[in-house]
């Protein structure tokens, strides 16, 4: 080894915030079904407890070894329609409570997995479910929730989509002392992976082993820096987008073989299988680990700019390219995240009114994962709020590629308003919705958008 | 029985010295079966082991070696080596630690981390410096395999940073086979 790559290594992770961004454990808890439902919640909670006990404490411990931080550890369940099949809405509010009280008796940062996959049709657990999102969410910490409401081959559930639009308003409203942070906790998804290991969408699939581990690397401030030292040591006019292509290239090879060596090294301590390493850029709103920031370096002086699509996608095939030779395994949802919330420098961006919704919408259809952690007027009504949904799972259903979206609608706030959630989550002024209120005949349809035909693929 | 010797040169550097000595050796019909080469502020210094099967021994071979027509002159000593040119390495690879000390320069840092690494029972397998844009970097193999608590030469390492003022830290070897090399770890 030379001593430039261990130099170059340390400052990756002292100067640029590498890390790794979650290990997150996904468990099985279909064998926790009990004769009732607090038999259920004790067999739920006791499992996790048992599988995850040691699981916090590895993750430090693997951590120091390597000298490389650990953000997050947190854990992913079997969707939870699945172990409460027949329950009723305060049956999963139970159901919600007893995974709260297992994430924080085990001390994960957060629990994903209250979730249901209903893309064709909505059982009557699967109403339930959704009925007690509101306060499942309202009254626990650590709860994420996710639903599935299309996929490529089934198309889109028009009447999950209506139900979810009121859902992300009832959120809002039944945490509106939190700015609506509760919505922060429930993300509507298209082509929902089974392996994602980032919240608030983290669910352990059906098709997945009894327990496995999931990693989510980070490293947009690690890139962000390697891209102005190439810049800054080049003469202009002597280095072109394939270069800088190049090097985001085997920067995300370094930033994802962390995460490799860390994840697998949990998996041997505790004994359980390695899954995949998602290779998504993960910004966080600490100045210097922005997405938004390489936007900026890469030609365009604001996010939202023309161009801007053109760089994402750009930067998000460099991501997969080194990431996708540095692991075994990769993931989950793997691609740049454009979190509104959550990116400094997006936030800004909204500030100066150069990136609106329409434009992070274009910008979606080359990326993943979708409208990510976006505060709107509290005004914006439940159908209009379904219909922004339904365009993005449209992107997703489409170009067969996992989409999602997670909007706030603030109660009580307008477009321009500031809100903040503090810590990871972030700040933002409130995004203007135009055209609001103009989509309910659309949404009243009800029904399904046929699965898209697969060839003519244009 | 070949005989075995461990030669160590050390000279101003200049183009040909490896030619020089390696052709001496080649001479007497040695076979060479290890070397190393550094060159540090422009003085080059070189261990190799090489086995003969003449009779030779080890004062006239440092003569033959220093005899050597060099404009700088060559500083030779020659030793019997009795050991295995390639052994299996003393520990295995669990054990080995990187540590990283930067910062400003200052008299007497390598004294002492080499005494904290003797106290603790710490081998260093490889001990480099780097001087750039006035920071001052000391990089350290370690093998960690004979020590007793790992927890303890954390506590050591991290005492020796608040002492110094340095920016130490100590991870295991893989991270930076990890980030640096093809091969999965």
């Amino acid at each position: 080894m030379k001593s430039k790559d261990i130099l170059a290594t340390i400052d990756m992770i002292q100067k640029e915030h590498l890390d790794v961004r979650t290990v997150t454990m996904g468990i099985n808890i279909m064998d926790c079904r009990g004769k009732d439902v607090q038999e259920t919640c004790s067999l739920v909670e006791g499992k996790i407890i048992s599988v995850a006990g040691s699981f916090v404490e590895t993750c430090n411990e693997v951590s120091k070894t390597y000298g490389i931080p650990v953000v997050n550890k947190r854990i992913s369940i079997t969707p939870i329609v699945h172990v409460g099949a027949g329950y009723n809405r305060r049956d999963f509010v139970e159901l919600a409570k007893a995974l709260d009280r297992a994430a924080t008796a085990v001390g994960v940062d957060i629990l994903g997995g209250f979730s249901a996959q209903v893309e064709k049709g909505i059982t009557r657990t699967d109403s339930e479910y959704i009925a007690s999102l509101p306060e499942a969410i309202a009254c626990t910490d650590k709860v994420c929730a996710s639903i599935n409401i299309a996929t490529t081959k089934k198309g889109i559930n028009m009447d999950a989509l209506k139900l979810v639009g009121q859902t992300v308003k009832d959120l809002a409203e039944a945490t509106k002392e939190n700015d609506g942070f509760g919505a922060a906790k429930f993300v509507v998804f298209c082509n929902q992976p089974g392996d994602n290991p980032f919240m608030a969408g983290a669910i352990h699939g059906l098709e997945e082993a009894d327990t496995v581990l999931n990693v989510g690397v980070s490293g947009p401030g690690v890139i962000a820096r390697a891209l102005e030292r190439l810049i800054s040591s080049n003469d202009p006019g002597n280095l072109h987008i394939d270069d800088l292509a190049e090097e985001i290239k085997q920067t995300t090879f370094r930033v994802t073989r962390c995460g490799e060596l860390i994840g697998r090294r949990v998996s041997e301590k505790l004994g359980i299988g390695f899954g995949v390493v998602d290779l998504s850029l993960a910004p966080t709103p600490t100045v210097g680990d922005s997405v938004g920031e390489i936007f900026q370096i890469l030609g365009v002086d604001d996010v939202g700019a023309p161009g801007s699509t053109a760089i994402l996608a750009m930067l998000n095939d460099a991501v997969k390219k080194g990431g996708v030779f540095a692991s075994k395994n990769v993931g989950g949802l793997s691609g740049a995240f454009i979190p509104v919330m959550e990116d400094a420098v997006l936030a800004e961006a909204v500030e100066k009114e150069a990136l609106c919704l329409e434009k992070l919408e274009a910008m979606t259809t080359v990326c993943s994962v979708g409208l990510d952690m976006i505060p709107i007027p509290g005004s914006v009504d439940a159908d209009t709020i379904s219909a922004i949904i339904a365009d993005e799972m449209a992107l997703g259903m489409v170009n067969q590629k996992t989409t999602a979206a997670r909007l706030i609608p603030v109660p009580g706030k307008e477009a321009g308003d500031y809100v903040s959630f503090g810590g990871l989550f972030g700040a933002s002024p409130i995004m203007p919705v135009r055209n609001a209120g103009k989509s309910q005949r659309f949404i009243n349809w009800g029904g399904r958008i046929p699965a898209p035909i697969h060839s003519f693929r244009n | 029985m070949a005989n075995q010797m461990v030669i160590s040169v050390m000279s101003k550097d200049r183009p040909g010295i490896i030619s020089d000595v390696t052709g001496v050796i080649y001479s007497l019909n040695g076979n060479l079966a290890d070397l190393k080469q550094s060159v540090l502020s422009g003085y080059f210094t070189m261990i190799l082991i090489a086995a003969f099967e003449e009779e030779i021994t080890s004062d006239e071979l440092a003569e033959k070696i220093s005899s050597v027509k060099s404009v700088t002159g060559l500083e030779v000593v020659v030793k019997d080596f009795d050991g295995s040119v390639n052994p299996e390495p003393a520990s295995d690879q669990n054990g080995i630690y990187v540590i990283t000390a930067q910062g400003i320069n200052q008299t007497g840092l390598v004294a002492r981390i080499g005494k904290l690494c003797f106290e603790y029972g710490v081998n260093i397998l490889d001990f480099d410096t780097v001087l750039s844009e006035g920071r001052y970097s000391m990089i350290l193999y370690v093998d960690l395999s004979g020590t007793e608590s790992v927890e303890d030469i954390y506590s050591a390492v991290d005492h020796f940073g608040e002492e110094t003022g340095l920016n130490v830290v100590m991870q295991h070897s893989d991270i930076f086979k990890a980030t640096s090399e093809i091969e999965l770890v």
